[in-house]
């Protein structure tokens, strides 16, 4: 091994961007993943947990829901109005179409995926249908004041639960009324606050499973509308809720950062009498756990603080300690940093703009492990702004730092960098 | 029939056991040791009756039944030969008691009457006992393992059928094995299908029916939360869930523990030390934790989030139990305390008798005005130990600051403790242990006849430089105020004498205050210990080697007396006909006894004296020595160098303290040997802070039959009622002796009033019901009494005052309550109307003739 200098490259400013939303496939080991800044990535579990593609993300468009349907097509919507399809394999958008109900929060795909159901800023939830080659505005179902935040179909695809605010309703497909209204701060005494249902799920046995901004998780009989069960998982909201495809477990996130297992057990042994009992708490995250994920094996967890977290459950592994099989996803999987060579820049990649930067330089020498002073700082040569809404790709520098390239999911472009002693002017080509 | 003084003695301490010196057979009439309180050291959780009237607890070789309505001990389940370690209601017949033991025997009783019905010999020592309503003959003890040492097994044990009282309980069947020794870590799930037992960080739950063990451990030893050691397990009484306590506080509920896969628990969190015990409510719907922190925690629905908390319980929570109808919870303290807590998680009783305090600095007071025992009790407070009653008489906060339960905090604590002769004013010191600079204060309490408390008088901010090693009132019987003294010896090498001045401060609410009036030293050696002599003209100091004797009016030093080598341990003067002497212990095993008429040594003995102490009212002294692992105790005549009584082989335990305690009436002892027990009682605190003392009395004497302990003896108990009809009744026989001596006969023959008086409170049907019965019992004397009297009187005054007007005849009953004051008949005469007046004295005149018959 030779002798290296290592720089010390504390000036990449980087902010990752939070995980919004998470999508599992069913009976697929893929899974979905939104951030905030509207990029998409999909996660190949059986390839161990491989980043497989990243959709870059657009400045008019965030996403607040993913769902698949249809098979493998995957579906985003958003607070701009507007249900898009991704082109999995352009790694772009490929439709989009208007959901008309103003913006966006909540998206939910029946089981057999042929319908979408979106729920809007305007208190409707609205039906499509996903046909092939795209997707149809079927019918818009009972329109409520209050932003429906969540949706959730029941696996028999007949009704719908939807969370508002203070209030969760549950709607039937066929005929598009409201069949049942249950305000889910009712009993609760001398409270002015608002109650945020953030998360809401629908159990086949009729169980309606919501998470609330009081940090509860409740367990609502919705043909009678009577609460069966409330736990106080947290002093601040329960954000996000996921069920597993068993229904005998639910992952919660909450705000503080920590996500709750929520496990449907035997009260006693041979007994049929069964209950949620909140079992196991996991503190991987720092901030808000927006959103959760169950699949067969794991429980997965994405926050604002953009990390990833997939914690499998220890008793459907067949070996291995558990740090062998916690993943984390801290870094981004890309490419973010460029480095030419000879002229010792670096070109760094951020959603919108690209930086370049001359290395700090030093004349001495030392041994292993001493730091060096430094006779020149590194210094801020460039900074270029794309042009657009979307969000840079992927980026490069030239080995002599003379060319500077970038590309959006629709453009791409290059520029020549000229260095006339301390002036830098830049052309695009 | 005893003495009453002596049958007193007998029922106050029947909270004692007998230990008899172990080889030695009990001549009748020797002096026996005997435990009379501290140290129960509660082998067990506690176990309420069904009907949640009375509380069975163990406690030391015994099992004691307190009333929760009086909080009195009601029985004393006595017989095992060891430390009673499981108690359990027997499942098949709530009247009846099982008790384990570590001498090997378990025992059935029936505790309403306190007869052992039957002893069942293991012959292993038994750790815990558990007995299960759904196993028919059986129960469970854990035994340890006859090949290892250190390991423990759960079996059980089947009890035969048979007839007799003492059987063989020798068909054993083990359970489980590597089990803890801690009754805490084992315990029986819902309707005994299965058994959790804890053990370091492993759980073992073995399923009956299935006969499956399933065993899961946490993950040993982390680093950051310290260590994660399982301390005690309780069981869901109506679902499958194990909770279990563990060592850095957290508690874990198992369960789907029927899967070796698929179990799963959660946690919760609140203790920040070990958790010492758990209990779960009758239905389960909440669960009950404590530890060191001596705060019990209640959680609700098992949730993290919904919790209360009952603080400031004085010590560490070791044990907790449920009462069968959920209306109470018991835990037991550490420092034996006991407390019941209602359901709603309010304090409700405490049952406490000597409190076990980290270390007894004060050394044993007796409090003049009640007898009792005074010593530190709970951190910072002095307790006040009724000896009679074994109960705390009350604690007196001294140091007034909060406790703080923290390893390694220094805390304020009280060392020194004296009582002026009358018991009218206390003084306290109390130091903070630091090694360089002490932080010393000195206080003085004046008792408060109104709030019948002490009250604080003068607080002395670093009396002494360094730590204060003795203290004592100049002890003058008389109570004038300008005779008071107070001295301090400490390590500064000076001792101090403190005086009462009048408070010039105009503002200040106290009249009186304490003020340093002389500081002596000697040599600049480190005053050790101070005492007066019996008349208060004289004070000895003694400073390392020397005694130094003043003059308490003048502090004059008057002569030194030496015996070396070796430093002064103790020194006391000699009382009544010794009061001429002065007696020293010293380091190196001398006892020593000055004449101070001729300055000289009279004798000395070659004696290891731990303890040295004078008994107030007579001129012995008692010493006790720790020579080769016993104690041994003489008791001496300062003016014979051979000693009176020498009981050798006192106990096993180092005795730390001792105390005479005046009785209140002498005692008749006939035998020459024990004639110094006549005036006082004698008692011990060994290092394990167990209180005995000697008694005369042989072991059926002193265990008289729990029938009778119950029924209290006549004219006994200083309660209000016995105070109320003490009190009237001197009046009245002051008055007019003769008058009355037929009424109080009959008061005290009416059974009403005796069945009133005798019977235990907690049984007593309520009080409306018996207002009648009393009213009447007095009623019929009175009116056979009145009709005697009042009609003489009236007699005499119808004659007089017959056509006189209605005015003039009130003046005269006016004069005549004047005359009289205390003539009760003459005051429920004048509340009478006027009609009902003349309606009574058309009574009288129709009596008139009966009357005249006598």
């Amino acid at each position: 091994m030779g002798e290296f200098e290592v720089h010390r490259v504390r000036f990449f400013a980087l902010v990752p961007a939070g995980v919004r939303c998470l999508a599992c496939l069913p009976r697929a080991a893929r899974l979905a993943l939104a951030r905030t800044d509207g990029a998409v990535e999909v996660y190949n579990f059986a390839a161990n947990y491989f980043q497989e593609k990243v959709i870059p993300g657009h400045e008019a468009r965030s996403v607040e829901a993913l769902c698949w349907a249809a098979g493998e097509r995957l579906f985003g919507a958003g607070l701009s109005g507007e249900i898009i399809e991704y082109d999995l394999a352009g790694l772009r958008m490929s439709r989009c179409v208007d959901g008309g109900g103003g913006p966006i929060w909540s998206m939910a795909a029946n089981s057999s995926g042929t319908q979408l159901a979106i729920g809007c800023e305007d208190g409707s939830v609205k039906l499509f249908q996903v046909v092939p080659g795209g997707i149809q505005f079927e019918r818009n179902l009972d329109r409520r004041k209050g932003r429906i935040l969540c949706l959730s179909w029941h696996p028999s695809d007949t009704h719908i639960a939807a969370g508002s605010i203070d209030v969760l309703r549950v709607l039937d497909v066929c005929s598009g009324q409201t069949v049942k209204r249950i305000m889910v701060n009712y009993h609760v005494q001398k409270v002015k606050r608002e109650c945020i249902v953030w998360s809401i799920a629908f159990l086949s046995n009729g169980t309606v499973v919501t998470s609330d901004s009081f940090g509860r998780v409740q367990f609502w009989d919705w043909e009678r509308g009577t609460l069966q069960e409330s736990h106080t998982v947290s002093t601040s909201a329960a954000l996000s809720l996921a069920v597993s495809e068993k229904e005998d477990s639910i992952i919660v996130g909450t705000s503080s950062g920590a996500t709750y297992q929520f496990q449907l057990l035997p009260v006693k042994m041979g007994s049929l009498e069964k209950r949620w009992v909140r079992t196991k708490p996991f503190q991987h995250h720092t901030h808000d756990v927006r959103a959760v994920a169950h699949s067969s094996t794991a429980l997965i967890s994405g926050g604002l603080d953009a990390q990833l977290v997939i914690r499998p459950l220890m008793e459907k592994m067949q070996k291995k300690g558990y740090d062998a099989v916690l993943r984390k996803f801290t870094f981004p999987h890309r490419r973010l940093v460029s480095c030419a060579r000879k002229a010792r820049l670096l070109l760094f990649q951020f959603s919108q703009h690209l930086e370049l930067w001359r290395l700090g330089s030093t004349e001495e020498t030392g041994k292993d492990g001493q730091v060096l002073p430094l006779c020149r700082m590194p210094e801020h040569l460039l900074q270029l702004k794309s042009k657009g809404p979307e969000h840079i790709y992927c980026s490069c520098v030239s080995p002599c730092g003379s060319w500077v390239a970038y590309s959006t999911a629709s453009r791409f472009h290059l520029y020549q960098v000229q260095y006339e002693g301390n002036s830098i002017s830049v052309k695009k080509v | 029939m005893p003495v009453p003084g002596g049958s007193r003695r007998a029922a106050g301490h029947h909270g004692a056991g007998a230990a008899v010196p172990a080889g030695k057979m009990v001549a009748p009439g020797a002096l026996r040791v005997v435990r009379c309180g501290g140290s129960p050291r509660h082998g067990a959780r506690a176990v309420f009756s069904n009907d949640s009237k009375y509380l069975l607890c163990a406690s030391g070789d015994f099992v004691k039944m307190y009333s929760l309505a009086t909080e009195e001990t009601l029985r004393l389940l006595g017989g095992h030969g060891g430390l009673v370690t499981g108690v359990q209601l027997n499942p098949h017949n709530c009247m009846q008691l099982y008790s384990s033991s570590l001498d090997g025997s378990i025992k059935l009783w029936d505790f309403m009457d306190g007869i052992p019905i039957k002893t069942f010999t293991v012959g292993h020592k038994l750790l815990a006992l558990y007995a299960l309503a759904s196993s028919e003959d059986s129960v469970f003890v854990v035994v340890p393992k006859s090949s290892e040492r250190d390991t423990f097994q759960l079996v059980s044990v089947k009890l035969t059928k048979a007839a007799g009282q003492d059987l063989e309980a020798k068909e054993l069947s083990v359970v489980l094995d590597s089990v803890d020794a801690s009754p805490k870590c084992i315990a029986f799930g819902r309707a005994g299908e299965y058994v959790a037992s804890v053990k370091e960080v492993n759980l073992q739950v073995y399923f009956f029916k299935q006969k499956q063990l399933n065993r899961f451990s946490v993950s040993a030893v982390k680093a950051k939360s310290g260590n994660n050691h399982f301390t005690c397990v309780a069981c869901h009484p109506k679902e499958d869930c194990i909770a279990t306590g563990h060592a850095d506080g957290k508690i874990r509920l198992w369960r789907n523990f029927y899967h070796r896969k698929e179990y799963t628990f959660s946690t919760l969190h609140w203790h920040h030390d070990t958790v010492m015990d758990l209990a779960f409510s009758v239905e389960g719907t909440s669960l009950l934790s404590g530890g060191v922190e001596s705060v019990l925690v209640l959680w609700r629905n098992e949730s993290d989030y919904q919790k209360d908390f009952l603080p400031r319980l004085g010590s560490a929570i070791e044990y907790i139990s449920m009462s069968p109808d959920g209306a109470f919870c018991c835990t037991l303290h550490t420092d034996n305390r006991i407390t019941i807590i209602n359901s709603n998680l309010r304090f409700s009783k405490s049952i406490q008798g000597l409190i076990k305090s980290m270390d007894i600095k004060t050394g044993l007071v007796v409090d003049p005005r009640t007898k009792a025992l005074v010593l530190n009790g709970e951190p910072g407070h002095l307790q006040f130990y009724s000896l009679q009653s074994d109960q705390q008489l009350f604690s007196l906060d001294i140091v007034q600051r909060q406790y703080i339960h923290q390893a390694g905090l220094k805390q304020v604590d009280l060392v020194k403790v004296a009582f002026s002769a009358q018991g009218k004013w206390l003084a306290t010191v109390e130091e903070r242990e630091e090694v360089t600079d002490p932080e010393l204060q000195l206080k003085l309490w004046f008792y408060d006849e109104e709030t019948q408390s002490f009250k604080l008088n003068t607080r002395i901010n670093t009396p002494h430089e360094d730590h204060i090693t003795g203290m004592c009132f100049r002890d003058m019987d008389e109570s004038e105020d300008d005779s008071l003294l107070l001295v301090t010896a400490g390590r500064d090498c000076v001792f101090k004498v403190w005086v009462m001045v009048e408070d010039t401060d105009p503002e200040a609410q106290q009249s009186v205050s304490w003020s340093c009036d002389f500081v002596g030293s000697y040599h600049n050696y480190q005053a050790t210990n101070c005492c007066f002599s019996e008349d208060g003209s004289l004070l000895a100091v003694s400073f390392e080697e020397t005694v130094t004797v003043w003059d308490s009016v003048t502090w004059d030093l008057k002569c030194t007396f030496c015996h070396p080598p070796g430093k002064i341990r103790n020194i006391c003067f000699g009382r009544l006909t010794c009061s001429k002497y002065l007696i020293g212990a010293t380091d190196y095993g001398f006892l020593c006894c000055w004449n101070l008429l001729n300055c000289a040594l009279e004798w000395s003995a070659h004696l290891n004296i731990l303890v040295l102490q004078p008994d107030p009212l007579s001129e012995y002294i008692a010493a006790v020595s720790w020579l080769s692992k016993e104690s041994s105790l003489f008791v001496f005549k300062p003016n014979e160098p051979r000693p009176i009584y020498i009981q050798r082989n006192l106990c096993k335990e180092k005795i730390q303290l001792a105390a005479f305690v005046p009785r209140d009436e002498p005692e008749m002892i006939s035998a020459e040997k024990y004639l110094w027990l006549r005036r006082s009682q004698l008692f011990f605190l060994t290092d394990t802070q167990e209180l005995m003392t000697l008694s005369t009395k042989s072991l059926e004497e002193r265990l008289t039959p729990a029938s009778k302990q119950l029924a209290v003896e006549e004219g006994l108990l200083v309660t209000p009622f016995s105070l109320l009809f003490g009190r009237h009744r001197r009046q009245q026989s002051q008055e007019d002796l003769g008058k009355l001596a037929v009424h109080n006969k009959h008061w005290q023959d009416s059974p009403a009033v005796k069945e009133l008086l005798h019977t235990p409170a907690h049984v007593l049907p309520s009080a409306s019901f018996l207002c009648p019965i009393f009213i009447n019992s007095l009623l019929i004397s009175k009116e056979n009494k009145s009709a005697e009297e009042v009609s003489d009187e009236v007699e005499m005054e119808s004659e007089n005052t017959e056509d006189d007007s209605d005015e003039e005849r009130d003046a005269a009953e006016m004069e005549q309550e004047d005359t009289n004051p205390m003539e009760l008949l003459g005051e429920t005469i004048c509340k009478l109307s006027k009609s009902q007046d003349k309606e009574l004295r058309k009574i009288r005149k129709m009596d008139y003739s009966w009357i005249s018959a006598f």
